[in-house]
């Protein structure tokens, strides 16, 4: 229906062997682009989670961001791209709104939502268990896509008094600026991102069976 | 809710997209000219063009935001790059260097100049005028939709969260005390925006398919924009700009 269709060359044979088929067993590679109305009126939503998310570990004084937990939840609902969409949105949305310098972490975000939705899709939230792999995963790629970021713009600082107090230790110690800053983000990034990950997870086990069938890639039959 | 500030004058006149050049010249020139001098006079333009939009005094709360970031930056480059040698002065048992503290001013004078840039187009651009300009250029209408849908959302999100508190703590919820009691209260609280925020979205749906949504047809915009005759010329200065500070940084 909207952009065109654009699949991940690893995926293609996959979606291939379904062509032939009928409409009612078409099943869409997690990659595509091709995006229902219903998974596109879900990143508005995501947004809006993230934010209040924010709000209200402020308001109970959390000592944590928890200000991705809708990009995490539509990334287990709507798979990778509408994970990734919700995540870039997300910041180009802070960017434009609240402060300009979020418009830089939209990568660190898209990326997120990126790698949640993709392990999503291949059953890694199937339990707790395997749930908190998927946190530990989020912490890798937050940290690792955000460590560039940090160095261009801050020389590797993350602005958080714990992981900069690491980095100071760090480099006075020699270590190599990327690493240091990898560490300085890393840190942060461990209790904020599990959690997140954990929070996303217990949310979307409570969801209602008929409110995930309208994002079940095998299951067109309510798509007008 | 947006940055956006009403004032007359010529910078709001600018096409959204002329703002976005620039930020293109004003984050890449300080980055391929690595050197003070540069950071400084791209920082001098910026501040210059926000003064001419009359939104100057609107940059100081961003600016007073990164303030402590950049403080630290002066601070632990200062004391610890590995790149230190020249000692230009102690407070106690704290030593300052020369070269750590000019990296910090070079990374300063940086992300003063693009938080500039950017507040240049955030204050002085409404946020679906921006949307709009880029939608025409290109962008798929479906997500131009989703983008100026999240700007009404948060706002409904916000109040419904503030209706879900004062129930669920009328109800008796803790909402301060020990840390677990407040991490305990951030699901009674969370859960019912969620569930509201996805009952709406099934609806959504609905409600925008019925209104063909998903039409191809080329879509028409209820507003036309008017064309300032500066925005080519301005377009082509950032361009100008770039490829200038590239030809600086081969030949230099």
């Amino acid at each position: 229906m909207i952009v065109e269709r654009k699949s991940h060359s690893t995926f293609d044979n996959k979606k291939d062997s379904h062509k032939e088929k009928g409409l009612e067993t078409m099943k869409t590679s997690m990659w595509s682009f091709k995006l229902s109305t219903a998974s596109l009126v879900l990143i508005p939503a995501a947004v809006g989670i993230n934010y209040i998310g924010k709000m209200i570990a402020g308001f109970l004084k959390l000592p944590l961001w928890l200000d991705a937990i809708g990009t995490v939840l539509a990334a287990m609902i709507g798979g990778p791209v509408v994970g990734a969409l919700s995540g870039a949105i997300n910041n180009i949305i802070y960017g434009l709104t609240l402060d300009p310098i979020s418009f830089a972490y939209a990568f660190t975000s898209l990326f997120l939502g990126l790698a949640v939705g993709a392990m999503a899709y291949k059953g890694w939230i199937e339990n707790a268990g395997k749930a908190l792999i998927v946190g530990l995963v989020a912490v890798l790629v937050a940290s690792v896509v955000s460590t560039p970021i940090n160095i261009i713009f801050w020389g590797g600082q993350t602005g958080n008094v714990w992981g900069d107090s690491l980095y100071a230790a760090l480099i006075a110690h020699h270590f190599p600026v990327w690493l240091s800053s990898f560490l300085d983000e890393w840190v942060v990034d461990v209790p904020d991102k599990i959690i997140t990950v954990f929070i996303g997870y217990l949310i979307f086990r409570g969801l209602p069976k008929t409110f995930l069938q309208q994002f079940d890639r095998q299951n067109h039959t309510d798509v007008l | 809710m947006s940055l956006y500030v009403d004032r007359p004058s010529v910078i709001h006149r600018l096409d959204p997209l002329t703002k976005l050049c620039y930020i293109a010249a004003a984050v890449t020139v300080p980055f391929i000219c690595p050197v003070k001098s540069v950071a400084l006079l791209v920082a001098a333009v910026t501040y210059i063009l926000l003064a001419a939009g009359r939104v100057v005094t609107k940059v100081l709360p961003l600016l007073g935001f990164v303030a402590p970031v950049l403080l630290s930056i002066f601070i632990i480059q200062g004391m610890f790059m590995p790149d230190n040698h020249a000692l230009v002065f102690r407070i106690g048992p704290l030593y300052f260097y020369k070269e750590g503290l000019s990296y910090a001013a070079l990374l300063s004078l940086r992300v003063i100049g693009i938080l500039g840039a950017f507040s240049l187009l955030v204050l002085t651009t409404k946020p679906s005028d921006l949307i709009q300009a880029l939608m025409e250029k290109g962008l798929p209408p479906e997500i131009g939709y989703v983008l100026n849908a999240v700007l009404q959302i948060i706002p409904q999100m916000a109040n419904a969260l503030q209706r879900i508190t004062d129930a669920q703590r009328a109800r008796g919820l803790e909402t301060d005390g020990r840390l677990l009691d407040r991490i305990k209260a951030f699901f009674p609280l969370i859960g019912p925006v969620v569930m509201n925020a996805f009952v709406e979205t099934k609806d959504r749906a609905m409600a925008l398919e019925v209104r063909a949504f998903n039409s191809k047809t080329k879509r028409t915009f209820l507003h036309v924009r008017k064309k300032h005759p500066a925005d080519v010329a301005l377009r082509i200065m950032c361009l100008a700009a770039i490829i200038l500070a590239v030809v600086w940084r081969l030949v230099g």
